[in-house]
């Protein structure tokens, strides 16, 4: 695939996006790269700022198969990834698989944070192994596939939060804030009148093969070495038990429990070398290192109760870490 | 398909961080060189300014000035190692000043081959895009640091400071010599002291011949002195003296600068026993004082301060034609000590027995008496005790008693006539001193010169 064509269907899936979703642009385009990055994306706000419509918004753009889910504290594993069930035959009874609602191209994990930590990690192997087991079967799942969770802040009653480990299985965690209020005005106008918007499908009818093939070229951005050295002295500048964990170490070890993973610099530079693709180039910058950084990171920071006690967020701790990293 | 077009340049824009990498080696050759060479070329002038006044040896003056060159070379490369610009460096500037989104530092350090052509190709487009935006001599233009300017003023101001506060002589060989030539032109007013001349005036030109070794030129000037000294004592007129003398303080000053040159000043001190002590005691006719440095443990600063100091001394030593017969170094005093004051020796220009008649030229026997009767303690200056009287810090004023003259003695002076006195008449082969208020020992040499008139109180009692 050529770059101009991945541009161009990038582009078209994002306009047909903001037919629907006003404003949120950048939203828009971090989750289209996770989506071609092969990653899964949680959307973090709270209730009613269009995170549930702007990911069916998406699937609907795509054509691709869309499953919704409602985490609730009542919700079992099953109800996510399927069960056995018998069924009766020509007067045989079997055991069949009842595939569940994450056999999906696009799932969404409506309000993921309000389901018990059992359900949760029921989405843990589907989401990094694109796959399940159910009674010692594993199943393939939907290729491409893509998670898009939303949850409610972390302080609201009847949450549970999310495992560390399921969080670090998120490509980019991203914020979801209030339209403003030109953006709010316009919502008001396209939901409220007896006109709405209508999104199309983009993507032609092989559109999987597309995304496969889009998937590819964004991973055949070139990055320099310097940027990847770049990454790797970002992300081991959010270790506090780092050796050398730079200048940036004292604010880091005062509030950082746990560093980014190897998942948080694999997520930086294939969001970044979505985001050149997206800005028409065919290479990594550092700008592209730093515009991606905190969506990367953010969930994959883990704070100490200092930091708590404090209100200080992840995004303070990587900006602190960006400042004070050399870039070469 | 969209077909990507060739780059028109892609060499340019591959080899464009290389180029500009090899132009910013250049500027931190010249920023290094600029910054260690003004310190070197201060040190190795001062250094020639030591050399030429005689302060240093050539050996040490020569040996020195490759220490510098040395240290400046290795500074230079000390300096220069870590400032060399890396590829990414470079890379980055270029991508800074083009305003590329590191699209130099891609190519620059990605290698081609493991990325897809496409992909490439189309990465050289993009940087080809920006190649007319970058002129490497326009937007690297080699500026001078801040270092080099501190460099090149603080040297400066070293260089004033040496000229400023060390009184160097601009050349004190150099003025030597010259001083002998114009020394030899002035002898060639006189008959007897042509020949002499024309020997002066060959030794000062052999001097100035680089090509003649220190000690060749120590050699030459030793024999000149005393060639210089051997006329001396031999010429009759005042004037032929004194500048014979001038010449042999001259040849004096140059026999101890070859000395200093050669290196041999310090064994030939050790050689004389010299237990690193100055004595001022005078050693010889001339009034000079001979001072020892060898194992005297002292830096060769001092010793080479204190050889300026003999030289300056040799030169001050040159009588003054104002003030003949006054100077303590007068050369030729050995001869006026003859012509002691005798105020009754007739026949004698009252001027002439005036001027020899110099505290000098008593000192100096003084000098040569105690040099070769007690030598002076070594090891620290000399104790006042030592001092004959009339000598020391406090000099005349401390000598304790003079010599008087009745009027009567000093009307038959003016006449010329004889001694009046009971003395002179009765015992005449006793002393020539006339009458005075202490008792003289008999012979005495440097008998004192003052003259004053008894009180009046006292002539009577004496009489």
């Amino acid at each position: 695939m050529e770059p101009q064509q991945f541009q161009q269907a990038f582009k078209t899936l994002e306009t047909e996006v903001q037919k629907v979703i006003v404003g949120h642009d950048d939203l828009i385009r971090k989750i289209l790269i996770a989506f071609f990055a092969g990653g899964h994306v949680l959307l973090e706000g709270v209730p009613g700022l269009g995170k549930t419509l702007l990911v069916k918004s998406l699937s609907q753009a795509l054509g691709m198969s869309f499953k919704r889910i409602q985490f609730t504290p009542d919700l079992m594993p099953s109800d996510i990834v399927g069960t056995e069930v018998l069924t009766e035959d020509s007067g045989r009874r079997e055991f069949q698989f009842k595939r569940g609602p994450i056999f999906a191209h696009v799932v969404l994990a409506d309000e993921i944070n309000r389901a018990t930590p059992k359900t949760q990690s029921a989405v843990l192997e589907a989401m990094e192994e694109k796959q399940v087991t159910v009674f010692g079967d594993s199943h393939i799942l939907e290729t491409p596939f893509i998670v898009l969770a939303t949850q409610n802040p972390i302080e609201l009653e009847g949450t549970y939060p999310l495992p560390e480990a399921q969080l670090d299985r998120f490509f980019f965690k991203l914020l979801v804030t209030a339209p403003a209020p030109a953006e709010l005005k316009e919502i008001l106008k396209r939901t409220t009148g007896t006109v709405t918007g209508e999104i199309s499908k983009v993507l032609p009818e092989d559109g999987g093969k597309l995304v496969g093939e889009m998937q590819q070229l964004l991973r055949q951005v070139m990055i320099a070495p310097p940027i990847e050295d770049y990454v790797v002295r970002l992300v081991h500048g959010t270790q506090p038990d780092a050796v050398n964990g730079g200048p940036a170490k004292s604010s880091v070890k005062q509030y950082i429990r746990y560093g980014a993973s190897p998942r948080g610099a694999q997520a930086i530079i294939l969001g970044a070398k979505g985001q050149a693709l997206t800005e028409h180039r065919v290479h990594v910058s550092y700008e592209d290192v730093e515009r991606v950084i905190y969506p990367a990171l953010r969930h994959r920071l883990i704070l100490n109760f200092q930091a708590e006690a404090e209100n200080i967020t992840t995004d303070q701790v990587i900006g602190e870490v960006l400042k004070h990293v050399p870039k070469h | 398909m969209q077909v990507l077009a060739r780059p028109s340049n892609p060499e340019r824009t591959k080899t464009l961080v290389h180029h500009l990498v090899a132009q910013l080696s250049r500027h931190i050759w010249w920023d290094s060189l600029l910054l260690f060479v003004p310190p070197a070329a201060a040190a190795i002038y001062i250094l020639a300014l030591l050399f030429q006044a005689a302060w240093l040896s050539q050996t040490a003056a020569i040996s020195t000035a490759i220490i510098i060159l040395g240290l400046g070379v290795f500074g230079v490369l000390l300096r220069r190692r870590p400032l060399v610009p890396t590829v990414r460096k470079a890379a980055r500037m270029v991508d800074q000043k083009s305003g590329a989104r590191d699209h130099f530092l891609t190519l620059a350090t990605i290698d081609p081959a493991s990325q897809p052509a496409v992909l490439w190709t189309r990465l050289c487009l993009q940087a080809e895009g920006f190649l007319n935006r970058i002129e490497l001599r326009r937007d690297f233009p080699y500026k001078f640091k801040r270092s080099t300017y501190w460099s090149l003023g603080a040297s400066l101001i070293a260089v004033m400071l040496i000229h400023l506060l060390l009184p160097v002589a601009p050349s004190a060989r150099y003025s030597t010599t010259v001083r002998l030539r114009e020394l030899a032109q002035q002898m060639t007013a006189s008959p007897e002291l042509r020949s002499l001349s024309k020997e002066l005036l060959a030794v000062a030109s052999k001097l100035d011949d680089p090509k003649i070794s220190p000690e060749e030129k120590q050699a030459l000037a030793q024999d000149l002195e005393q060639k210089l000294k051997e006329q001396q004592k031999k010429e009759e007129q005042k004037d032929n003296r004194d500048l014979l003398g001038e010449a042999a303080s001259a040849a004096s000053g140059l026999e101890k600068q070859q000395q200093v040159a050669s290196g041999q000043d310090q064994q030939k001190d050790q050689q004389k026993g010299g237990g690193g002590i100055q004595s001022n005691t005078p050693q010889d006719g001339q009034g000079e004082n001979k001072q020892s440095q060898g194992g005297s443990g002292e830096s060769k600063g001092e010793s080479t301060a204190q050889s300026q100091e003999k030289m300056d001394q040799g030169k001050s030593a040159q009588p003054n034609p104002k003030e003949k017969g006054q100077e303590k170094n007068q050369p030729g005093d050995a001869k006026n000590n003859q012509n002691q004051p005798d105020p009754n020796q007739p026949g004698k220009d009252p001027n002439k027995q005036k001027a020899g008649k110099t505290e000098g030229g008593s000192k100096d026997g003084a000098g040569k008496q105690q040099a070769s009767e007690e030598p002076p303690p070594q090891g620290g200056p000399q104790a006042d005790r030592f001092y004959k009287p009339g000598e020391g810090k406090d000099g005349l004023a401390a000598k304790g008693y003079v010599t008087v003259q009745m009027p009567e003695e000093l009307v038959a002076d003016a006449k010329g006539e004889g001694r009046t006195t009971k003395e002179s008449k009765n015992t005449r082969g006793r002393t020539q001193v006339p009458v005075s208020n202490v008792p003289l020992p008999a012979h005495v040499p440097n008998a004192p010169t003052e003259k004053q008139q008894v009180p009046i109180e006292y002539r009577g009692i004496i009489r």
